[in-house]
C-alpha cells in the first residue's frame, strides 16, 4: 500500500519536472518578461508532492512496514520513535529520497525569491536543476528504490547500527545535504547566467545568499558529524581525515573560495568565469563525493551497504554534468580585460583562492591516491592524519597570516599604512605564544607556528571590531572565529594527555601524576541494550582533583552489536575524556584516559563561523 | 629599536625550539599504524587483538632502541605499506608527496603572472 503511493508520488514528480522545463521552455519564446503563472503552481505541486512522498517513507519507519525492503533492513520495531524517524536518511535509499526533497525545494524556492532577475536566467535555471531532479528520481526508481517491496513480509526488521542511533548523527545528514546538495541550486544558475549572458554583478547578487546559505548548513553539518565522532566512535578524536570525511570538507573548500570570489565579482566584475568555474565544481565535487562513498571504492567507517551498479548509475550523471559544463564554459569563455593592482583586495581574494585550492587538491590526493597505486602499481598504501598534518598545517600558517591582513585592503588600489600596526600585533602574538609553551613546556616548530599566526589573525580581527572604518561586522566575526577555531585546535592538539592501560575490577594503577581505581562494574538492562557500566575514579595527584567516569559497553540485540560509550567530563577549560573496552578471555578491561584541554571551545568557535555566515546572509538579504 | 625587540623575542622561540626532546613517543608511533583488521582506525584508536599485540611490538622495539623510522620499516616490510598511515617517500608515492607543493607554487605563479597582464593593459 504505502509502497504504491511512494512509487506513485515519485513517478508523478518525473511527470512533473518534464511539464516544468516544457513549460518553461515555451515561456522562453514569449516576448515579455513574465513567467507563466502555470510553471509557479507546477514548481509548488512538485515540492510538495515530493516532501508527501518523504513522509510516505517516514509513515512507513514509523509503524514499522516490513514489506519494504528498505524498512525491513534498517528499522526494528522495539526502536525508538526517533530513531524510526532518522532511519529514514540514514541509509542510501532514503538519503537519496532527501537528496531529491532538497533539489526540488531549491529549485522553488530559487524561482519565487529571485523574481528581480531577468525571465530567461531563471528559466534556465529551473531546466536545468529539473534536468538535475530527473537524474536523480530516475537513480531512485530505477536502482535505489527506497519503495520497493519484499514477499514474503517478515516479522520484524534488521535493525539499525547502534552507533547510529544518535541524536547528532540523525541531524547532521539532513544539514550536510541542505550544504552540498543545495550547492546544485548555483551550479543551474551558473550554466544558466553561461547560456542567458546574464552575468558579472546581477549574477552574483542572485546567488550570494545561496552560496552563504549552502555554506552555513555545511559548516554546521561537519561540525555535527565531528561532534558525533568525538563522543561515538570512542577515540577522543574529532576528525579522522576519513575519505567520507574528506568528501564533505571538498565542497566546503570550493564554496569558501566561492563565497570571496563573489566579493569580487559583485564590487569589480571581474573573475566572472574563475566563479563559474567554482560554482560548478563545488556541485560537482559533491556529486563525486556521493559516488565514492556509495560505490564502495574507498575504505572508510561509513560503511554505507555498497554495490557497483549505483556507481556506475552516478558515475554516468557525472560525466554528463562535467562534459555540459566544460562544453558551455568553453563556448563562452572571453578573457577579461579589467585592470587588477598587484596590492589590492582583488589580490588577496585571489590569494584566499589560491590556498582554498591546493587544501582542496591536496585533500582530494590523499584520498584519491590508495585507489590509483592499488589499480596501477598493486601496491595497497594508506594515506592517513600523519600525511594531511605534515602537508597542510605548514601551509595554514602562512594562509591565516594573509586571513588577517587581507580584509584590511582596499578595493583597486591599495597602500598598507599601518605596517607598524602589524609589528606591533605580530610581537603580540609572539609573547603569547612564548607565554604559553614556556609555561606549559611543550615545544614543537610546527605547533610554534601555527599559534603565531593564529593569534596574529585573532588579535588583527578584534583590532578591526573596533574600528569606526570597518563595517563587515560577519566578515570579522567569521574570519575571528576561524582564528580561534585553529588556536584551540593548535593548543588542543599539543596539550592532550593520553593514558592507556588495562584495569581489573578493584585494582588500582599509579601512571606519572594520576591514580585510577576501577571501582564497580554495574549491568544494566534497557529497552535495546544491556550495558555494563563502571566506575572509574580518577585523581589527578598534583592537583588534588578526584573524578568519577562512568563509561559503558553496551551489548544491543538487533543487530548484535558491541559499542563502547564514552564517558565525557566537560568544562571550559578541558574535557576528561575515559573508554573501557573488555579484552577478550580476561578479566581486564582496557581503559583509554585523556586529558582534552579547551575540547568545548573548538566546537563553539565552529558555531560562531557558521554565525558569521548566517549574519552576511541577512546582511545581504537586506542590502539587496 | 623595534627590530631588536622582535629579534630577542624570535630568538627566544627559536631556544625554546632547540630544546625538543628526543624522546620516542610510542602513542604517536600507533598513531601512523593502521589497525589491519578495522574499519579505519589506527591501532592507538583500536583494542582488537591485532592493536593489542602490534602496541607490544612496538614497546618491545622502542626498548631495543630502535628508531621510529627503523620500527616503520621494520613492520612495513611485515605487513606491507598498507600498515603506514604516512606513506613513505618513493617512487610510487613521489606524486602524492610532490603534487600538493607543485600546485601550491603554480597557484602563485599563475597569480603573478595573471596580475601583471592585468596591471600592464590599463
Amino acid at each position: 500500500m504505502l509502497s504504491n503511493i511512494g512509487n506513485f508520488l515519485l513517478f508523478l514528480n518525473v511527470l512533473l519536472s518534464i511539464l516544468i522545463i516544457y513549460n518553461s521552455y515555451n515561456c522562453l519564446k514569449t516576448s515579455n518578461n513574465l513567467i507563466f503563472r502555470k510553471i509557479y503552481k507546477l514548481s509548488l505541486f512538485q515540492s510538495t508532492s515530493i516532501l508527501i512522498c518523504f513522509f510516505t517513507l517516514i509513515s512507513a519507519y514509523l509503524i514499522s512496514d516490513f514489506s519494504l525492503i528498505n524498512v525491513y533492513q534498517n528499522s526494528h520495531s522495539l526502536k525508538p520513535i526517533f530513531y524510526k524517524i532518522s532511519g529514514t536518511w540514514g541509509n542510501h535509499e532514503g538519503s537519496l529520497l532527501l537528496w531529491a526533497i532538497i533539489l526540488t525545494i531549491f529549485s522553488f524556492l530559487f524561482l519565487i525569491f529571485n523574481n528581480k532577475h531577468p525571465k530567461n536566467y531563471r528559466l534556465y535555471t529551473l531546466i536545468i536543476q529539473n534536468l538535475l531532479i530527473i537524474g536523480f528520481l530516475f537513480f531512485i526508481l530505477f536502482n535505489s528504490n527506497p519503495f520497493s517491496v519484499i514477499s514474503p513480509v517478515p516479522n520484524e526488521g534488521l535493525g539499525l547500527n547502534p552507533i547510529l542511533q544518535d541524536p547528532a548523527l540523525a541531524i547532521h545528514p539532513p544539514l550536510l545535504y541542505l550544504g552540498f546538495v543545495g550547492s546544485s541550486i548555483y551550479f543551474s544558475a551558473a550554466m544558466a547566467s553561461m547560456i542567458s549572458n546574464y552575468n558579472d554583478k546581477p549574477f552574483a547578487q542572485s546567488i550570494k545568499s545561496w552560496v552563504l546559505i549552502s555554506w552555513v548548513f555545511q559548516t554546521l553539518g561537519i561540525l555535527v558529524g565531528s561532534i558525533w565522532a568525538y563522543y561515538e566512535l570512542g577515540w577522543g578524536g574529532f576528525w579522522f581525515w576519513d575519505p567520507v570525511e574528506n568528501a564533505s570538507l571538498l565542497p566546503w573548500f570550493a564554496m569558501t573560495a566561492l563565497l570571496h570570489s563573489l566579493l569580487v565579482l559583485e564590487k569589480r566584475k571581474a573573475f566572472y568565469f574563475w566563479t563559474i568555474i567554482l560554482c560548478l565544481l563545488t556541485f560537482t565535487l559533491s556529486v563525486t563525493g556521493t559516488f565514492l562513498v556509495r560505490s564502495g571504492i574507498l575504505n572508510s567507517v561509513h560503511t554505507f551497504a555498497n554495490d557497483p551498479s549505483r556507481g556506475i548509475y552516478i558515475l554516468i550523471f557525472l560525466s554528463i554534468m562535467i562534459s555540459a559544463s566544460v562544453y558551455l564554459l568553453f563556448a563562452k569563455y572571453k578573457p577579461e580585460r579589467n585592470y587588477i593592482s598587484s596590492n589590492s583586495k582583488e589580490t588577496f581574494v585571489l590569494i584566499n583562492n589560491w590556498f582554498m585550492m591546493f587544501y582542496l587538491l591536496t585533500v582530494m590526493l590523499g584520498t584519491l591516491y590508495p585507489i590509483f597505486t592499488d589499480a596501477l602499481l598493486k601496491s595497497k598504501i594508506s594515506v592517513g592524519p600523519p600525511f594531511y598534518n605534515s602537508v597542510i598545517i605548514p601551509v595554514v600558517a602562512v594562509f591565516l597570516i594573509f586571513m588577517a591582513v587581507g580584509p584590511q585592503a582596499k578595493w583597486i588600489k591599495n597602500k598598507f599604512t599601518n605596517l607598524k600596526q602589524l609589528l606591533a600585533i605580530l610581537i603580540g602574538a609572539l609573547i603569547i605564544n612564548f607565554l604559553i609553551f614556556y609555561l606549559l613546556k611543550s615545544y614543537s616548530i610546527i605547533s610554534n607556528l601555527i599559534i603565531i599566526s593564529s593569534l596574529f589573525l585573532i588579535i588583527s580581527s578584534l583590532i578591526d571590531l573596533f574600528k569606526k572604518t570597518e563595517t563587515n561586522f560577519p566578515r570579522i566575526l567569521s574570519h575571528l572565529s576561524f582564528g580561534f577555531l585553529i588556536f584551540f585546535i593548535g593548543l588542543n592538539h599539543n596539550f592532550s594527555i593520553e593514558k592507556d592501560f588495562n584495569l581489573k575490577l578493584g585494582e588500582t594503577k599509579i601512571i606519572d601524576n594520576y591514580k585510577f581505581v576501577l571501582k564497580d562494574l554495574e549491568l544494566n538492562n534497557k529497552t535495546n541494550y544491556k550495558a555494563i557500566i563502571g566506575k572509574l575514579q580518577v585523581n589527578n595527584m598534583m592537583t588534588n582533583e578526584e573524578r568519577i567516569l562512568n563509561p559503558e559497553i553496551r551489548i544491543y540485540e538487533n543487530p548484535q552489536t558491541l559499542t563502547y560509550e564514552a564517558s565525557i567530563q566537560t568544562n571550559f577549560f578541558k574535557d576528561h575524556y575515559l573508554t573501557m573496552s573488555n579484552i577478550d578471555r580476561s578479566e581486564y578491561y582496557n581503559i583509554k584516559f585523556q586529558e582534552k584541554p579547551l575540547m568545548i571551545w573548538i566546537w563553539i568557535s565552529t558555531i560562531m563561523l557558521s554565525f558569521g555566515g548566517c549574519l552576511s546572509f541577512f546582511r545581504n538579504e537586506k542590502n539587496n | 629599536m623595534k627590530f631588536k625587540i622582535i629579534l630577542i623575542i624570535l630568538l627566544v622561540n627559536i631556544h625554546s625550539i632547540s630544546f625538543t626532546n628526543e624522546i620516542i613517543n610510542e602513542n604517536k608511533i600507533h598513531k601512523n599504524l593502521r589497525c589491519l583488521v578495522c574499519q579505519g582506525q589506527s591501532i592507538s584508536d583500536s583494542n582488537s587483538d591485532f592493536a593489542i599485540t602490534l602496541k607490544m611490538v612496538v614497546k618491545d622495539l622502542v626498548e631495543q632502541g630502535k628508531s621510529e623510522q627503523e620500527i616503520y620499516n621494520f613492520l612495513s616490510e611485515k605487513y606491507g605499506d598498507w600498515i603506514l598511515y604516512k606513506p613513505k617517500l618513493n617512487k610510487g608515492n613521489f606524486l602524492l608527496w610532490a603534487l600538493p607543493y607543485i600546485v601550491l607554487v603554480s597557484g602563485g605563479l599563475i597569480i603573478v603572472f595573471l596580475i601583471r597582464k592585468r596591471t600592464e593593459k590599463s
